[in-house]
């Protein structure tokens, strides 16, 4: 339709420069049903038809995404990722009891998921772009191993020793790394972000973490804090009035961190990061208002606990959509020009091992 | 007849064509495309919402239909029937099925079927475990809200003494380790760590000021030992908080932090009854009443009550009622 009514206004040439807004066209009400029905059945399953509503939900997100009047589409099998989930699963639990038995094998298991983390974590971005296609041609990611090794492992590092002055700039290597090796059938993107760029954002975090903390330590809350939810955790009953004031202070300051500084953070590094990747000669558009996804953020938290959950389809619908409108693709020439390349398998595991570890792998 | 879009799965060309069911084919022509393909060879998407719908053809090529209801026509037409989970999600009275299911066994898991299996699971881990969550529960604690003692060391060897006496429902004495530990902040208590370590706080001597009440509350800190509480909480926690984290973890990683935090209070009301059984089943064995253990509990309340700040205790009905349960069971 999209597509039609560009061509018509430019008198029957393809509209090839007009900006085209990403549409979001996906409804909570619709999602509420997929979400409930797949729910109950990844319960009754035990968790294992988890996998198929995962591929579901992305599928209901991806189809309801239009560019140029297409949609995107998932096609991951759900297969490879249950075998992901499995493996996911015995690294966490591996690393969760390694972590809290202090024992020579904890070192053993560290230091051998830190060694398979960025493999896995590579092989997470090809898995999910691999499965994404527009128009039937399908994105892929093509980094080497060696470069997941620099960015993950070796930047890392760099960042902890220099006491995350560096993180600005791994992140930014980190992006590029992602950006530069991605493709989009045979046209590869590019990303032109400088490290300098990431800084300032950096700083607003800083700033609004450093707010956080002086509130923190000034009620003196924090160390006080720390050992009676120790205590709590450990089935100790200690004073129910002391804690839930403490518990009261200290998730105000968390409120106060996710719902604020976080998604200001958020929408500042990915109007930047957007803006400076290109698929070829086309390049995006992102603006996406910081305070609008506080908002965003403040009222799904607040719908969710007063519904208990239910509002969570269209809670995940409302952010989906104003994160992905606030998307602008602009041609640099046909977009119905585009070729497929030679596909090439991808195993599951990578993506699955990442999201249990929770790393930020959106791209 | 039904519009479409074409796509080759070769390039991101757009065709525009029209779709018409030909007996058991399917034919597609437009621009430039002419095309007849059996359905049998034809792979329906399920109809989620309102998104384009595709027929994808074996050779990777298919077509993107917006006119949801039209292909639902012509898909039935060639007796095409869609999956079970993919009407379910479109139906009205399965949905509302689904989330009446969804409430009722979220309910049961929580209420039942996670203490159930977490105090199953908690007695069958090996010693160590609970071991080395107390050693690191004591080192965050010790130094921090726990001081050392003032309790005279006779009178804390006399204190240990007795209850190292104490007989036990099945056969034998207490094995836990007893700690005296001083803590301005969590006043007259006693706790049991995940290996039934029991820690003993000064401001409970100096208020109960009774041995056989003293002795009465140390039995109650037995049954959380000997029911594995700890390890069982801490089980629970963890459950309920990769849950949680996992469904709610896609809008706020906030409330994942707090359910682990959360949903100890709610268990313990009943391990503390549990605990209530088995110490008045100790004071019974050693020739005590269990009204010595209802006494120690209102005293704990009382002192609680005069902190000011320790209202809650006090106005919980949970204390009043538990010490009303003990005189009974005294009687």
């Amino acid at each position: 339709m999209t597509q039609a009514s560009t061509g018509a206004s430019q008198g029957g040439t393809p509209a090839v420069s007009a900006p085209q807004a990403v549409i979001f066209t996906g409804s909570g009400a619709e999602y509420f049903g997929i979400w409930i029905v797949n729910l109950l059945l990844t319960i009754v399953t035990v968790g294992i038809y988890s996998s198929w509503a995962k591929v579901r939900r992305l599928q209901y997100f991806y189809r309801h995404t239009e560019v140029a009047g297409s949609s995107f589409d998932f096609h991951g099998n759900p297969i490879k990722i249950l075998i992901g989930r499995v493996i996911a699963l015995a690294m966490l639990i591996a690393y969760n009891f390694s972590v809290r038995l202090h024992s020579p094998l904890t070192l053993v298991v560290v230091v051998g998921i830190a060694i398979v983390m960025p493999w896995l974590l590579r092989n997470s971005f090809r898995f999910r772009l691999y499965n994404t296609s527009w128009r039937g041609v399908r994105f892929h990611f093509r980094g080497s191993v060696a470069g997941s090794y620099r960015v993950f492992l070796l930047n890392g590092f760099l960042a902890v020793i220099t006491l995350y002055v560096m993180a600005p700039f791994m992140h930014q290597r980190l992006k590029a790394y992602q950006h530069n090796n991605s493709w989009f059938g045979r046209t590869q993107c590019s990303f032109h972000a400088a490290a300098g760029q990431f800084y300032p954002i950096y700083l607003v975090l800083l700033a609004g973490l450093v707010i956080f903390g002086i509130v923190l330590g000034f009620s003196g809350i924090g160390s006080a804090f720390i050992a009676v939810s120790n205590a709590q955790k450990h089935a100790a009953h200690p004073n129910p009035f002391a804690f839930l004031r403490l518990l009261g202070v200290l998730y105000g300051a968390l409120l106060v961190v996710g719902l604020l500084v976080g998604p200001i953070f958020h929408a500042l590094i990915t109007n930047l990061i957007w803006r400076n990747t290109r698929i070829g000669e086309h390049r995006i558009e992102c603006n996406m208002s910081p305070w609008g996804l506080v908002w965003i953020g403040v009222s799904n938290l607040a719908l969710t606990v007063v519904t208990l959950g239910l509002f969570i389809p269209w809670a995940m619908v409302r952010l989906a959509k104003f994160q992905l409108e606030a998307v602008r693709l602009v041609p640099a020439g046909d977009l119905q020009e585009f070729v497929a390349a030679e596909p090439d398998k991808i195993s599951a595991v990578g993506e699955e091992t990442a999201t249990a570890f929770d790393f930020d792998i959106s791209l | 007849m039904l519009t479409a879009e074409y796509f080759d799965g070769q390039s991101t060309r757009v065709r525009v064509v029209n779709l018409e069911a030909d007996g058991q084919f399917l034919s597609i022509a437009g621009e430039d495309i002419e095309r007849r393909i059996p359905f049998g060879e034809v792979k329906v998407d399920e109809r989620l919402g309102r998104a384009q719908r595709r027929l994808h053809f074996s050779d990777g090529a298919f077509c993107a239909v917006r006119d949801l209801d039209a292909l639902d026509v012509l898909l039935a037409s060639v007796a095409h029937r869609d999956g079970w989970v993919d009407r379910a999600q479109r139906r009205a009275r399965s949905v509302l099925i689904a989330l009446l299911a969804v409430a009722v066994l979220a309910f049961a898991g929580y209420v039942w079927v996670l203490p159930w299996a977490a105090g199953k699971a908690a007695a069958k881990l090996p010693a160590v475990v609970g071991r080395q969550l107390s050693v690191q529960t004591l080192r965050v604690l010790d130094g921090n809200i726990l001081l050392p003692s003032r309790i005279p060391q006779d009178r804390q060897r006399t204190l240990s003494a007795e209850i190292h006496a104490l007989r036990l429902p099945g056969g034998g004495v207490p094995e836990s380790e007893l700690l005296f530990r001083r803590s301005p902040q969590l006043g007259a208590n006693a706790f049991t760590l995940p290996d039934g370590t029991i820690v003993i706080l000064d401001d409970l001597i100096t208020v109960i000021d009774d041995d056989p009440q003293i002795l009465a509350t140390i039995a109650h800190e037995l049954g959380h030992a000997h029911g594995h509480h700890g390890l069982q909480i801490l089980l629970q926690g963890s459950v309920v908080g990769t849950f949680l984290a996992f469904y709610v973890g896609d809008i706020s990683s906030l409330l994942a932090v707090a359910p682990a935090t959360l949903v100890n209070a709610s268990y313990s009301r009943e391990l503390e009854e549990q605990a209530d059984e088995y110490g008045a089943a100790v004071l019974r064995l050693n020739g005590m009443s269990p009204a010595l253990l209802a006494e120690a509990l209102k005293k704990l309340a009382d002192s609680h009550r005069g902190g000011g700040e320790m209202g809650y205790l006090s106005t919980h009905p949970a204390t009043e009622e538990r010490v009303r349960h003990l005189r009974e069971m005294s009687r």
